[in-house]
């Protein structure tokens, strides 16, 4: 089993620790903080309050075992640079590491960090990306040509058999799943749905009204069966 | 009068279980012409634009059926996950 360190436990550091612990993954969480480390007690495999930037402090850890090591100083850029370096140092294979800006993320890459993320800025394109096309559910970017698409059902498009649409034919378009709410009725006499996902449909399934279809194709062809 | 909005609640469970959401809608937006103190209108409301990804709209049903309803469970836990979306 994959076993990660997490080192800083904000909230970026504490989400993810949570995270991974819930997929069952061995976590060892971090912090200066004796507070935070107390928060995460019972959550992840261990949490202890250790200043990660004392490299004797790291070593003692056995950190070179661990797979992959979460770096997210909030307050300091310092901070994570010298723990990464460290890591890295260290032997540790796969460090990510949060940065704070361009700056910070060409020193961490020149420390040696494996991966950089800007949880900030990722959201933010996301969420901008969501109220810019509110039909849009996701977008995952193959290519810069080709991507996978989440996109709410056109009207237009309702009632008709994948057949009869001939996305693939007409628009070069694959639609390689189709996610529904399937209602049933509650022992409280409400009703309620729950979700389903139909993979690789077929060319008899008929869309309705609410579907959700993952689309993978072209991004300009996507962006046409978009505007059907 | 009082009939005729059960009848038009019952329908539109008819409606949503059957997957025509927006027909669902549409008698739903009749009842609560006729009465707009039952939680379970604006619940129903809520699943059947949810189903149709008509999340701000969902959310507003959702609250208008807590607001009759503090302690609607379901309305509460579609909301809730509205939100988080």
């Amino acid at each position: 089993m994959k076993q990660f360190v997490v080192i800083g436990l904000g909230r970026f550091g504490s989400s993810i620790a949570r995270a991974l612990s819930g997929k069952n993954f061995e976590v060892l969480a971090v912090d200066r903080d004796e507070d935070r480390v107390k928060e995460m007690e019972g959550v992840v495999s261990q949490a202890i309050v250790m200043d990660a930037t004392d490299d004797k402090a790291l070593r003692e850890l056995g950190i070179a075992d661990f797979d992959t090591a979460i770096v997210s100083m909030g307050e300091t850029v310092e901070d994570s640079i010298m723990i990464t370096l460290a890591l890295k140092e260290l032997g540790l294979k796969h460090v990510i590491v949060k940065a704070k800006s361009e700056i910070h993320s060409k020193i961490l890459k020149k420390v040696g960090a494996d991966r950089i993320v800007f949880p900030e800025r990722e959201m933010a394109e996301k969420l901008a990306e969501s109220l810019a096309s509110p039909k849009i559910f996701d977008f995952i970017e193959l290519s810069k040509e080709y991507g996978i698409v989440e996109m709410v059902v056109p009207k237009k498009l309702v009632n008709m058999t994948l057949r009869e649409l001939k996305l693939r034919d007409k628009h070069k378009v694959s639609v390689i799943a189709i996610k529904r709410k399937v209602p049933y009725s509650k022992s409280d006499g409400t009703t309620d749905f729950k979700d389903e996902i139909i993979i690789g449909p077929g060319g008899g399934d008929e869309l309705i009204s609410g579907d959700i279809l993952i689309l993978l194709g072209k991004n300009e062809d996507v962006d046409k069966v978009q505007k059907l | 009068m009082n009939d005729k909005y059960t009848d038009l609640i019952e329908l539109s469970d008819f409606y949503i279980l059957s997957q025509k959401f927006d027909e669902a809608i549409k008698v739903l937006k009749k009842a609560e012409k006729i009465k707009k103190t039952e939680p379970k209108l604006y619940y129903n409301l809520g699943i059947a634009y949810e189903a149709l990804n008509e999340n701000n709209e969902a959310r507003q049903a959702f609250r208008l059926a807590l607001k009759l309803d503090p302690h609607f469970a379901s309305a509460q836990e579609h909301l809730d996950r509205l939100i988080e979306e």
